[in-house]
């Protein structure tokens, strides 16, 4: 019986190696890429590099406008998730808490969002841009990057507010705290978990975005993935500089994976008393 | 006296409840305002816009607008180009659904039930959701190149050169080379769904089920399978609103080409927007995308509900 168990788990292993390694083959074949010369990514795909190039970090570094793109994406990532974070937990909050006929609706106004398609109002909108003179500045992105992630972000803060006792709440209001700082020093720190995995999510979003940054910046503002899109057209037989340039994308999400794992694979949105040794924690 | 006394203390406790019900009320709108006033100017608006832009032949760049009733529309009736991206389009998302979600399902039971190194297998499997379309884009189109690629060099290596395949320049192949690609980047995201799904059956009705002496094939059948219901109906419409989205994979390994093999309503709508300067027609095109993926997912949910078992 054990016997014939063991076997089904080895089995079971194999078949997730074998896909693991699949799975896995893209990201290493650019990672190894990124430190072969051009000659070598032709004769040699797919073994490792015989010794580190780093000429096209180099070339990529000093001679392109990349240093500026990523700071661009930086900025763009940094300036819009910040926003996000300071608006859209506090209507959220407001819409859960005040519970009316009016605020219900704006609840469904908002999740309304979250069915419509960016291409479907990517052309209005460019025009818009242009109308009130913001195309091809970088508060254009942000101020469409905080305009769509409303109908997610209030979908899941209000499912977590939800679950948060109103009595923390109303201690606070007896104690003479207004409601403005009610919300920002007593819920808002309990909303944590929720607003790391908003923050995970929308920032890798925003980092790996393409369509709407190529349209509405000009090209001294490119982001870090246009650019990168520029060179696969313009630098069409320099596999090398693009898969320097791919790999320079691809560690800081590596990394940021890495140390915040938990919030990119669970959803934290909700919401939990655990009871440890008979104190109340969060979960 | 006491009476009038008491009358006056009730009414200004009435009068106090109203004030505060009114602050409640006032700040829950300063609340709520800046949220709305985004969301409204640059989601709601440009959406409702899309619907009057339709109707005109603007190229997008004169400040001209000329409306020309629905002359778009009718265009669009008599597009071969149209008919085209609508075929590319449901092949892909039809392909791409039960593609991505019979992967997603493999690889969920896969690391549900490996004994070791489980998060590292779940993380492997999740991490290309986390890259840029673009990106992992080109890596693909230079594993799929045709001279100098992964897949032609292996290939070369074991001597069965004559089966190479200009993947991404021949028109039968290019769209299964952008299906391909996707699977790879998105099975991850709907394996963490059924995950989810399987770990909230409780292990009793499994081992009830063993003792009884069903077989892990019928177990599969009579248990799993229909309690994960569930997860599939939030998978199987995220994967369709998500094929119907997919742009950024075309943009960078064909461009809607050879020919028009590859172009999609999404793409087609970008196309004709931004390289060709039609944006009232892009914009016409892109309420027929929006119509589609609502009717979808109506239909979507009334089918698939059906089959939910409640636990």
């Amino acid at each position: 019986m054990d016997k014939a168990k063991l076997r089904i788990d080895l089995i079971v292993v194999a078949v997730a190696l074998l896909l693991a390694v699949l799975f896995f083959f893209p990201v290493y074949f650019s990672l190894i890429s990124a430190f072969k010369s051009n000659g070598e990514i032709l004769r040699n795909a797919v073994s490792l590099p015989s010794s580190l190039y780093l000429d096209s970090f180099k070339y990529l570094l000093t001679e392109t406008d990349f240093p500026k793109a990523m700071l661009n994406s930086l900025i763009l990532t940094v300036a819009s998730v910040v926003c996000m974070i300071a608006f859209i937990p506090m209507a959220a909050y407001a819409i859960e808490r005040t519970a009316r006929r009016w605020t219900n609706g704006i609840y469904v106004y908002f999740l309304a969002g979250m069915m419509i398609p960016f291409q479907v109002y990517m052309i209005p909108l460019f025009k818009e841009m242009k109308t009130l003179g913001l195309y091809g500045t970088l508060t254009a992105p942000i101020l469409i990057y905080i305009s769509g992630s409303v109908g997610m972000g209030v979908l899941l803060y209000t499912s977590f507010i939800k679950g948060i006792p109103v009595e923390i709440e109303e201690a606070s209001a007896i104690d003479g705290c207004s409601r403005a700082r009610t919300f920002w020093q007593i819920v808002f720190p309990l909303l944590g978990p929720c607003t790391a995995s908003m923050v995970v999510l929308q920032g890798l979003g925003i980092w790996n975005d393409f369509l709407m940054p190529s349209l509405v910046l000009h090209s001294d503002r490119r982001t870090l993935i246009v650019e990168i899109f520029r060179f696969v057209g313009e630098l069409a037989s320099r596999w090398d500089l693009v898969f320097a340039g791919t790999t320079m994308s691809i560690v800081p999400v590596l990394i940021a994976f890495i140390a915040l794992q938990k919030y990119f694979v669970k959803r934290n949105c909700r919401w939990r008393h655990k009871r440890v040794g008979g104190t109340r924690q969060l979960g | 006296m006491a009476n009038t006394m008491a009358n006056t203390k009730a009414m200004r406790a009435a009068a106090q409840r109203e004030a505060k019900k009114k602050r409640r009320i006032s700040y829950s709108i300063i609340f709520i305002l800046p949220a709305f006033i985004f969301y409204t100017a640059f989601v709601i608006y440009p959406t409702l816009n899309s619907v009057n832009l339709s109707f005109t032949s603007w190229d997008g760049v004169s400040d001209q607008v000329r409306y020309i009733g629905f002359d778009n529309f009718k265009e669009m009736l008599h597009s071969e180009r149209v008919y085209n991206a609508l075929k590319n389009t449901l092949i892909l998302s039809v392909s791409l659904v039960v593609l991505e979600n019979i992967v997603a399902l493999l690889l969920a039971m896969l690391v549900d039930q490996v004994r070791w190194a489980k998060s590292l297998f779940r993380s492997v499997f999740y991490f290309p959701v986390l890259l840029s379309g673009i990106v992992m884009g080109f890596v693909w189109a230079i594993i799929f190149n045709f001279n100098f690629g992964v897949i032609s060099q292996l290939l070369d290596r074991i001597g069965l050169s004559e089966w190479k395949i200009d993947w991404l320049g021949d028109p039968n192949y290019a769209l299964l080379a952008i299906i391909i690609t996707t699977v790879w980047k998105g099975s991850g995201y709907y394996m963490i769904i059924y995950l989810a799904g399987l770990q909230g059956i409780p292990p009793e009705l499994n081992e009830a089920a063993a003792i009884d002496g069903a077989n892990r094939a019928q177990r599969f059948r009579h248990i799993t399978f229909p309690l994960l219901a569930g997860a599939m109906t939030v998978s199987v419409m995220l994967s369709m609103i998500g094929a119907l989205k997919i742009f950024d994979q075309i943009a960078v390994m064909t461009d809607g080409g050879p020919g028009f093999a590859t172009e999609t309503l999404t793409y087609i709508v970008y196309k004709v927007g931004f390289g060709e300067l039609r944006q009232g027609y892009g914009t016409a095109l892109s309420l027929v995308l929006f119509v589609l993926i609502l009717a979808i997912s109506l239909i979507q949910v009334k089918l698939l509900r059906r089959r939910e078992v409640q636990m």
